[in-house]
């Protein structure tokens, strides 16, 4: 039953995620150069709906709140944010989008991002100790904290409960939907000429 | 002209987001390469992961990262067969299907339109056996065609690892809860990937015609 439910919620999973383009690496790096950010939109948008699906259903008592899963905020975020960032512009990629464009189109290109993953996750297993060691883990260490109170498992910065996060996702959506198409001009890529 | 595409695939992407987190758990991706590069690593190396009855994930690791929260990545290494690895393994088979339905779509609308306008499929015919080609007309090189795929996932996982997360983890899952770390991630993703696409993008680019 695990297995099955993995199968379909992944292979859902995959499709929104070539269905929504997001996988494809051209559109991803005109979104980062911001000279379409028709992508920005979906994704702004989708997390806003995310959040207004998640606290309706919490509020009407459909939600099991022990499914909520908050990731510690600390100084590696930051610089694992940065360092995710630099990759993110180089390849137009992410780790999700990756696996999904592996069975689509620009499969070489997907594969070679995957192989070189999981190379960099190796490194990190390896150098995990001395960056513990070194107290990225440590500083700015805030636990797993939330904007608002959604469990009492989690710290929060603000006493609204599901009701916050509902504005939160409104507020989102509405953000995706004022956002411009673009912001910058497209730059055709280079024409080097043959001047033979 | 309104073009309503991108809302709905964040209608999809959202849905999904939700229904997963809503069945089963909040979606992942990254953690997961670690796992399976870690079923690499401790196939070559016997020692790195060994059996600990005493521990309720029932493993021990030599390595730190594998020992974590009581030797649970351990465990998952020693273990593949569970939720967390076949969901991401699923992946590429969904989109799989998008592109496989896309395929039929546009095979059935280029049968119906070479009734009517010939020529136009043609050209089409031709740009489809461009992409090997940059635009100089020369075969782009295996290394300038791959290589930046290869170093950006290198440290998209790196990264992401140090995060504890990535774009699906981290951001869009986090976000939907509302947890902080996803809107720190999110902000420093973008800091760092903005400029760098802008400025050392169009290198890239030229490699990226296919």
């Amino acid at each position: 039953m695990t297995i099955l439910s993995a199968i379909i919620l992944g292979g859902l999973f995959g499709f929104a995620l070539y269905k929504s383009g997001a996988s494809d690496p051209k559109k991803l790096m005109a979104t980062l150069r911001l000279e379409d950010l028709t992508l920005m939109k979906t994704i702004l948008f989708g997390i806003g709906f995310a959040s207004i699906l998640l606290s309706v259903s919490s509020l009407v008592g459909l939600f099991d709140i022990s499914h909520l899963s908050i990731k510690t905020t600390n100084l590696g975020v930051i610089i694992g944010g940065l360092i995710f960032g630099i990759g993110f512009g180089a390849a137009g990629t992410c780790p999700g989008t990756c696996v999904a464009a592996a069975g689509s189109d620009g499969i070489k290109k997907a594969i070679s991002a995957v192989i070189g993953g999981l190379l960099g996750a190796f490194v990190f297993s390896l150098s995990y100790g001395w960056f513990k060691d070194l107290g990225l883990f440590d500083s700015l260490n805030a636990g797993k904290l939330t904007l608002f109170n959604i469990s009492d498992a989690f710290p929060s910065v603000i006493n609204l409960g599901f009701g916050g996060l509902l504005i939160m996702g409104l507020l989102l959506t509405a953000a995706a939907y004022v956002l411009p198409g673009s912001l910058a001009k497209a730059q055709p890529v280079k024409q080097t000429r043959n001047m033979n | 002209m309104h073009n309503w595409n991108w809302l709905k695939g964040a209608l999809l992407l959202g849905a999904v987001f939700f229904i997963a987190a809503f069945l089963v758990k909040p979606i992942g991706v990254s953690t997961q390469f670690s796992v399976a590069a870690g079923i690499v690593h401790s196939t070559l190396d016997q020692d790195v992961i060994q059996v600990d009855e005493t521990r309720d994930s029932g493993y021990r690791s030599t390595n730190a990262y594998y020992d974590k929260s009581d030797g649970k990545l351990a465990k998952s290494i020693k273990n593949p067969m569970n939720y967390d690895f076949i969901f991401v393994l699923a992946i590429p088979l969904g989109a799989l299907a998008g592109y496989l339905t896309d395929k039929i779509k546009k095979q059935k609308a280029g049968v119906s339109s070479a009734k009517t306008e010939d020529n136009s499929l043609k050209i089409s015919e031709q740009e489809l056996k461009m992409p090997e080609m940059n635009v100089r007309g020369v075969r782009t090189p295996f290394i300038k065609k791959y290589l930046p795929a290869y170093i950006g996932g290198f440290l998209l996982l790196f990264g992401a690892r140090m995060a504890d997360g990535c774009t699906s983890g981290h951001m869009f899952s986090g976000m939907m809860q509302g947890s902080v770390s996803g809107y720190i991630f999110a902000a420093s993703v973008f800091l760092a990937g903005i400029p760098v696409a802008r400025y050392l993008g169009k290198y890239f680019m030229e490699g990226m015609i296919d």
